[in-house]
């Protein structure tokens, strides 16, 4: 049989032309005897690691060496009108070449895109094999000369029409130029049934509909993976072309395992050795913390840490961290490190973290696989308003040749696919936009064919069929590289030599082409420097402290035995606390009573798809409360019943962290390590769906083998499922733990400080403004309005008449004030008219007007419709300079006597101006027309006795779908308080429409109470009654805000279009200031 | 006067069975322009998109928006009201105002003339508002946002036309209503709200009357001649004709302009007017060339040009124009070739009729017989780009085509092999020569499978030179077990 290979193989990361997945070129290339593949995309290699990683995967399915080899390049396309020249790297120095080639393009366009002339390929062509694709050749004479001998002219028969002549052309053109000639089919996608999605892409990238595309598209389908055979067939003419494809792939010395990474050396001085440093570093700081002496275990603690690191090798890494750490420590900014690494008495020493080991009973080890050799993982956290303090300084120590961001593929969602398929079908943006408003989030992965009937549209109409079809197959298609959040891969040789560099769309920005999974597969070290918004307003709060009170505190001097904060967790008083505000955490406090900080590890860590879907929660809650004994799941003799107590012991016997899952995967299914962490890999990325099979068979045939409960061992597979997408190891949980407990510390001592703090670090956390002025108004702190006389641009305290503080709100929380007028106002306070407001604060006309109608001119005596009518009279954007001539300039009016406005209307406008009303809630003003309809507020439907029918409304401040989705929880928002509704899926399908949209909603249901005294109402029917919300003004329009947490609804929304929560579910009427 | 009335008046008073809409495109979306009667009632009105609407009511018929149309509607009213006054002019899209100011007495009196004007609003099917007032705007206001009776204090602010923000600004005061505002100082309104909006208010108010400007169409260019005799000779009025035509020519040439349209109107004695019209692919005042056109118009006539009792009066307007700069002939004459042509197509299109003078436009398909397709003359499009075809090859496609392409019985190598011979029309042709395939793929998306049979094509010559252009129906053993074979064209 003939021996060939594709070496024009492109995938979908050549994107909108390529037509498969990566792993998909990779299998079908197998299934048709090629010898080898070569995979090459435009100016890029983004796609080569799932390559090597789906050849590893088959080698490792198969068992046994397979004869076949991988090679990776890229398709190099010119700007300069040189045809497409493929290179593959023949040495590791080779494609070094490569991506410093495909640097220089990408760095020298803004954003997106590859800049090459054929100069810079004969500048970088050494240890490159070239393939010229068919074009003209004219200009390739410096090119040839230079690279002679490593240089392939292609040929392909495509069926055009007049292949076998364009053949001879082109064997004498090879023989003219003296090159070798190879046969190459110019793949585009796997197999003959990738036509039509091609043609999809081709009309996406085009911005053509398929019916106008007309000759943009390919006349046939080609351009697939073809048999060695009918290769040689079509190429019968010169049989030597399909012979060359084997000469040089026998010259490719370079696989992606040659890859060799090396950490940077800079943390470490002249004259010592990493871990040397490491060991001096650690200790010296030791003993700068304990001066009186190391304690004796802690001494032990690094000792036997200090083994591991230098036993594999950690210690530049844990360095490198350091330096990091260091320089946010220097510069005031806040940070924390997790991540399995993190906890540790190293880290703990060198205050990277701030959970204090000897406290809480950490081994390092459990931390740290030695035998799966997967890198350390520290993930560091800073405050996210100064992060990107951290990043850059991170680019001026490394440089950017050897610092760069991880990339994040973006593939298709739901939303972008139909959206884009059905413009691509030349489907309206219309029908387009109706399909995919309705679709819940991610839950969506399958576009069902109820999504369709719901919105009017047949299923079985062709081009709806159609829309489907393709949108399945688009569907986790990449789309663009972007940067990652904040994973930095760095380097000691030049990273530009590993893997091209590119420009991202943040000015100052350089990301890799790699993504997380790319960089794990090959074994490169990533640092992720995270943003929390919980930090900074941990920082603003501690400096708010120091102010005003004159205590200092730091992430680790805040006291950790305090039982009032205790008290008031098991309350379920938990709002702006981090982690545990959300409404199910909020639901669990009251059943888990926490009482010291593993509590807190445990209440962060259960709340989560993993224990949710493993059913782990009411087992461990049964035990935790006493109801059942702390009995270990035990296999049957010969093995040790008591071998799950040591993966157990510290969750009553219950698995919660996903560590404790995979350890339960090798200890009772007998996974080895490495199978257990493909598992876990297998789960993340959801690809082989095939495989997941296989392993679920295995860890429950395992266990079950092994004299385990089949349920149970069900239950932990199903465990692992959820984790795979929502993983919560045990180390993040300790470190989250931390700052759980660093903000209820705040929220309980210092209320008023913490709420501001809260609000000036907006956006964070779950709740929108008006649920944190809400919950601190509750606790008795005395909250004070917006006023141009005493309000700063941040919120901040003032002196309340029982001696503590009340939170005076600040000019930021109204919509599109600016930080630079608010410096003004304070600056040339105060002010006794708006007149003198405009002239020495120099404001522009929109701010007077924004601070009128956010009713912030009280202290001199004017409403807001006062304010406004003064307001639009007076000049603004008063230059300094003419502002003494024109002092005084405006006449007195006779007294305009404007009506009074209605407290609904005001209430309405603060509503739209700031999103928050310390007048009244808006629901107060609805209460009449509620009550003839018999509608309960929340007081009352929390005070019904359990079992209840009754009818309730409020605003919706949530709408969550958790889990499998089986029920939908939404919190509805009144005068009184909050109830919490409970819709199960079935109905969901029927109310869709009033679930999705409402802003004010009409529950029916049933009242349902649990022995913790948790309150649910368990929906029988639904009410959009969002209408209402307009009777309370016809000026203003009162939408409140829902929550953050309010996100889960519009999952899809690209999170670069600002904040979630800026996304107005119903629109804004239209404003103008 | 709703747009939907149009539509109505169109399908000759018989409306769609179901609620309709108007739609239109706006930013991609499929938006309604305005809606029925019926489907406003249902709270479908302007604005909402189409998807959205059928959603709450899926019988919605949807027509296209014609804003043109509607506008000549608008027109063709306003000149029936010149039957009440003389001073007629339109307001927006859907007013029409009146001066009526010593024109009421045919009707007896204000009312009266309301009366009449409704009832042959109602008789014509055109839903109306109307509304007497004393000055222009308060009656404007009236009908647009009142029932035409109440007063113009009871109105709300945005009966004053000023820009929305003005009108939220307003309601935001707390002043609601006309009413609110009349009685206030102008000189704080006018600090706030702009100096114009005080003069409005004034004239809603009737403080300050404005005449309205009478809507006057006079065609571009218009000459005429009287003759205080009539003329009784057909030629005699053709040379007038002419003459005007030469007049005509130096007016449009004096404002650099051409005219597309030329109309001449011949006012017999006896009141019948003859009414003839021309158009010209081209802007031009060739007086030659236009009455050369009319000759023809004129000889294409079924019941030829009949004088009678005499012509009293000959009048030829040119109401549509186009600017034309005068051109300079080319020494060698080459840019005469272009106008001759447009000329010549002018006479046949005059001749023939529009519709019988076509021209081919280009096809943007693979499939060979999608390529080329026929458009009238006149048609504006843009010009065809033709594939320039590559120096140094032989033509890939025939120009001639088959259609249908003809089945032949053919011999050939499988899967993809070129035909060795073939029969069509029962000879048999021996293949001596052959170039191929050219493999092109069904269109998937005209077809409601989805799929659809890849032709194979050939180029082909037999043993006595003569070339063909054939295809193989499908892929062999992939999509039909025994493809048939088509000749599709042949090469010169």
């Amino acid at each position: 049989m003939t021996a060939f290979a594709e070496l024009a193989a492109a995938t979908n990361f050549s994107f909108l032309h390529g037509a498969s997945h990566p792993c998909d070129m990779v299998a079908a290339a197998l299934e048709l005897g090629h010898c080898g593949i070569g995979i090459a995309d435009r100016n890029t290699v983004a796609g080569v690691v799932q390559a090597h990683v789906a050849l590893r995967d088959a080698v490792a399915e198969a068992g046994q060496p397979i004869d076949f080899k991988l090679i990776v390049g890229a398709r190099l396309v010119f700007a300069d009108g040189t045809p497409d020249i493929i290179a593959y790297p023949a040495t590791r120095r080779g494609w070094g070449r490569l991506t410093r080639l495909l640097t220089t393009g990408n760095l020298r366009v803004e954003k997106g895109g590859c800049h090459l002339e054929l100069g810079d390929l004969v500048e970088h062509r050494h240890d490159l094999l070239l393939i010229v694709m068919p074009g003209p050749c004219d200009g390739l004479r410096p090119l040839v000369d230079a690279a002679r001998g490593n240089i392939w002219l292609a040929a392909s028969m495509l069926r055009g029409g007049r292949d076998r002549r364009q053949l001879r052309d082109r064997i004498e053109q090879a023989a003219a130029m003296r090159l070798p000639l190879i046969a190459v089919n110019d793949a585009l996608y796997a197999g003959p049934g990738q036509r039509r999605l091609h043609d999809i892409l081709t009309c996406i990238r085009e911005k053509r509909t398929v019916q106008t595309a007309g000759r943009l598209l390919a006349s046939n389908g080609e351009r697939h993976l073809k048999s060695p055979a009918e290769m040689a067939r079509l190429f019968a003419d010169a049989p030597d072309a399909i012979a060359q494809t084997q000469r040089l792939l026998a010259r490719i010395g370079f696989t992606l395992d040659d890859l060799r990474y090396e950490y940077p050396h800079e943390p470490v001085p002249a004259g010592y050795t990493p871990q040397h440093w490491l060991e001096t570093l650690t200790l010296t700081k030791a003993a700068e913390r304990w001066p009186g002496g190391i304690p004796p275990r802690l001494s032990t603690l690094l000792a036997d840490e200090f083994a591991i690191i230098e036993r594999q090798n950690y210690a530049a890494y844990f360095l490198t961290v350091h330096d990091i750490v260091a320089f946010a420590q220097g510069e005031g900014i806040l940070c924390q490190g997790r991540g399995s690494a993190a906890n540790s008495a190293v880290c703990f020493v060198l205050g990277i973290t701030a959970v204090d080991p000897l406290k809480n009973n950490l081994l390092f080890s459990r931390f740290i696989s030695e035998e799966r050799k997967e890198p350390p993982d520290i993930d560091v956290d800073f405050e996210h308003e100064r992060r990107e303090e951290v990043m850059q300084y991170i680019y001026r120590r490394y440089g950017r040749e050897r610092a760069g961001i991880a990339a994040t593929v973006i593939h298709y969602r739901p939303r972008s696919a139909v959206r884009e398929v059905g413009k691509a079908l030349g489907l309206s943006e219309d029908v387009t936009t109706r399909l995919t408003s309705t679709v819940w989030g991610s839950f969506a992965d399958t576009i069902e064919r109820q999504r369709f009937a719901e919105t009017g549209f047949d299923p079985d109409s062709p081009e709806i069929a159609r829309l489907g079809e393709f949108v399945g197959q688009i569907l986790k298609f990449p789309r663009h590289l972007s940067q990652h959040v904040g994973g930095f891969v760095l380097t000691q040789d030049r990273l530009d030599e590993t893997v091209p560099i590119h420009n991202a769309a943040m000015a100052d920005r350089t990301f890799i082409e790699w993504d997380k999974d790319d960089i794990d597969a090959l074994g490169l070290m990533k640092v992720d420097v995270l943003a929390l918004g919980m930090l900074s307003c941990i920082r603003k709060a501690f400096a708010l402290i120091a102010t005003h009170i004159g205590t200092h505190y730091t992430l680790d001097n805040v006291p950790d035995d305090a039982p009032d904060v205790y008290d008031m967790l098991c309350k379920g008083d938990s709002i702006g606390v981090f982690q545990i505000e959300s409404r199910a955490q909020i639901n669990m406090l009251p059943r888990l009573r926490p009482r010291e900080f593993y509590d807190l590890v445990i209440q962060v860590a259960i709340v989560r798809p993993g224990p949710i879907q493993g059913d782990m929660v009411h087992p461990y809650l049964r035990r935790r409360q006493g109801h059942e004994a702390h009995d270990f799941p035990a296999p049957a003799p010969p093995h040790d019943p008591d071998e799950l107590r040591s993966v157990l012991g510290k969750t009553l016997g219950i698995p919660l962290f996903q560590e404790q899952a995979m350890k339960l995967a090798i200890v009772a299914a007998d996974f080895t390590p490495s199978e257990a962490n493909l598992l876990r890999r297998a789960m993340a990325t959801f690809r082989n769906v095939g495989a997941m099979d296989q392993f679920e068979t295995k860890m429950v045939g395992g266990m079950v083998a092994r004299g385990y409960d089949e349920a149970f061992a069900r239950r932990c597979y199903q465990q692992i499922e959820g984790f795979g997408s929502y993983g919560f190891p045990e180390s993040h949980a300790l470190a989250f733990a931390r700052l759980v407990w660093v903000s209820s510390y705040l929220k309980c001592r210092y209320p008023a400080i913490f709420a501001a703090a809260l609000l000036n670090a907006q956006p964070m956390g779950f709740y929108a403004p008006a649920q944190i002025v809400g919950d601190v108004c509750n606790h008795g702190v005395d909250v004070r309005p917006i006023d141009i006389n005493a309000s700063d641009w941040d919120n901040s305290l003032e002196r309340a008449a029982d001696g503590g503080f009340a939170l005076r709100l600040g000019l930021r929380q109204i919509d599109g004030f600016r930080e630079v007028w608010a410096r003004l106002i304070a600056a040339s306070r105060p002010f006794d008219s708006i007149e003198a407001l405009a002239r020495r604060a120099a404001l522009p006309q929109h701010a007077l007007r924004l601070l009128a109608d956010a009713d912030a001119c009280r202290s001199i005596g004017l409403d807001r419709r006062e304010a406004l009518w003064e307001v639009r009279r007076t000049p603004g954007d008063v230059l300094p300079l003419f502002a003494a001539a024109q002092a005084r300039e405006l006449g007195i009016e006779p007294a305009a006597d404007l009506p009074q406005m209605r407290p609904a209307e005001h209430v309405a406008a603060d509503y739209q101006t700031h999103r928050l009303s310390l007048k009244a809630h808006p629901m107060q003003f609805l209460r009449g027309m509620f009550e003839r309809e018999g509608v309960a507020s929340s007081a009352a439907t929390a005070a019904a006795k359990d079992g209840r029918r009754i009818k309730t409304a409020g605003i919706v401040l949530v709408r969550q779908r958790p889990g499998k989705g089986n029920a939908i929880f939404i919190t509805l928002e009144d005068e009184t308080g909050i109830t919490n509704v409970v819709i199960w899926a079935r109905l969901f399908e029927r109310y869709r429409r009033a679930i999705m949209a409402s802003r004010l909603m009409l529950v029916e249901g049933e009242l349902q109470r649990s022995p913790e005294g948790v309150i649910h109402l368990m929906a029988t029917r639904i009410h959009d009654r969002s209408a209402e919300l307009g009777r309370l003004s016809d000026t203003h329009d009162a939408m409140p805000d829902t929550t953050r947490g309010d996100e889960d609804l519009h999952p899809d929304y690209p999170r670069t279009h600002g904040h979630p929560r800026s996304v107005r579910v119903m629109p804004r009427s239209r404003d103008f200031h | 006067m709703l747009p939907s009335e149009n539509v109505i008046r169109a399908a000759g008073y018989a409306p769609p069975e179901t609620p309709f809409a108007l739609v239109e495109k706006r930013r991609g979306a499929v938006c309604i322009a305005a809606a029925d009667a019926r489907a406003l009632a249902l709270g479908i009105g302007p604005g909402l998109t189409l998807a959205d609407a059928r959603a709450r009511l899926p019988e919605l018929a949807a027509i296209d928006h014609d804003p043109v149309a509607d506008h000549a509607l608008l027109e063709w009213l306003a000149d029936g009201c010149d039957r009440y006054s003389p001073m007629v002019a339109t307001d927006g899209a859907q007013g029409i105002i009146l001066d009526i100011t010593g024109c009421v007495h045919p009707f007896g009196d204000e009312a009266g003339l309301v009366g009449d004007a409704q009832r042959r609003f109602n008789r014509q099917g055109i839903t109306s508002a109307l509304a007497l007032a004393d000055t222009p705007d308060a009656a404007l206001a009236l009908a647009a946002n009142g029932d035409g009776r109440s007063a113009v204090a009871a109105l709300p602010v945005t009966a004053l036309r000023v820009d929305p923000e003005t009108h939220l600004a307003l309601r935001r005061a707390g002043l609601k209503t006309i009413g609110d505002l009349a009685g206030r100082p102008r000189g704080p309104l006018a600090a706030r709200f702009g100096t114009a909006m005080p003069v409005l208010l004034s004239r809603l108010l009737g403080e300050e009357d404005v005449r309205i400007t009478p809507r006057r169409t006079p065609p571009e260019v218009q000459v005429e001649a009287r003759f205080a005799e009539p003329v009784t000779h057909a030629e005699i009025a053709l040379a007038t004709l002419d003459r005007l035509m030469r007049d005509a020519a130096t007016i449009l040439s004096d404002r650099g302009r051409g005219g597309r349209r030329f109309e001449a109107a011949l006012f017999r004695s006896d009141g019948h007017i003859a009414r003839l019209g021309v158009n010209s692919g081209q802007p031009t005042r060739d007086a030659a060339i236009i009455a050369r056109l009319f000759r023809e118009r004129i000889d294409a006539l079924s019941d030829p040009l009949n004088p009678g009792f005499g012509y009293d009066l000959i009048r030829l307007t040119v109401p549509v124009t186009e600017p034309l700069i005068a051109q300079q002939l080319e020494l060698e004459g080459g840019g005469v070739t272009d106008a001759e042509l447009a000329a010549l197509i002018d006479r046949l299109s005059t001749r023939l009729g529009r519709g019988r003078v076509r021209r081919f436009a280009v096809g943007d398909s693979h499939i060979p017989e999608q390529t080329a397709f026929e458009l009238p003359v006149a048609e504006p499009g843009s010009p065809s780009i033709w594939p320039q075809r590559e120096t140094d090859e032989p033509p890939l496609r025939p120009l001639h085509l088959f259609d249908p392409p003809q089945r032949i019985d053919v011999t050939a190598e499988v899967p993809d092999g070129p035909p060795r011979r073939f029969r069509w029309r029962r000879t048999l042709h021996e293949v001596t020569h052959a170039e191929g395939p050219e493999r092109i793929a069904a269109e998937w998306w005209k077809r409601r499978n989805g799929k659809g049979l890849t032709r194979d094509y050939y180029r082909i010559e037999d043993m006595r030179g003569r070339r063909f252009w054939v295809f193989r129906h499908g892929l062999y053993g992939v999509e039909k077990p025994m493809p048939d074979w088509y000749l599709h064209g042949l090469f010169a």
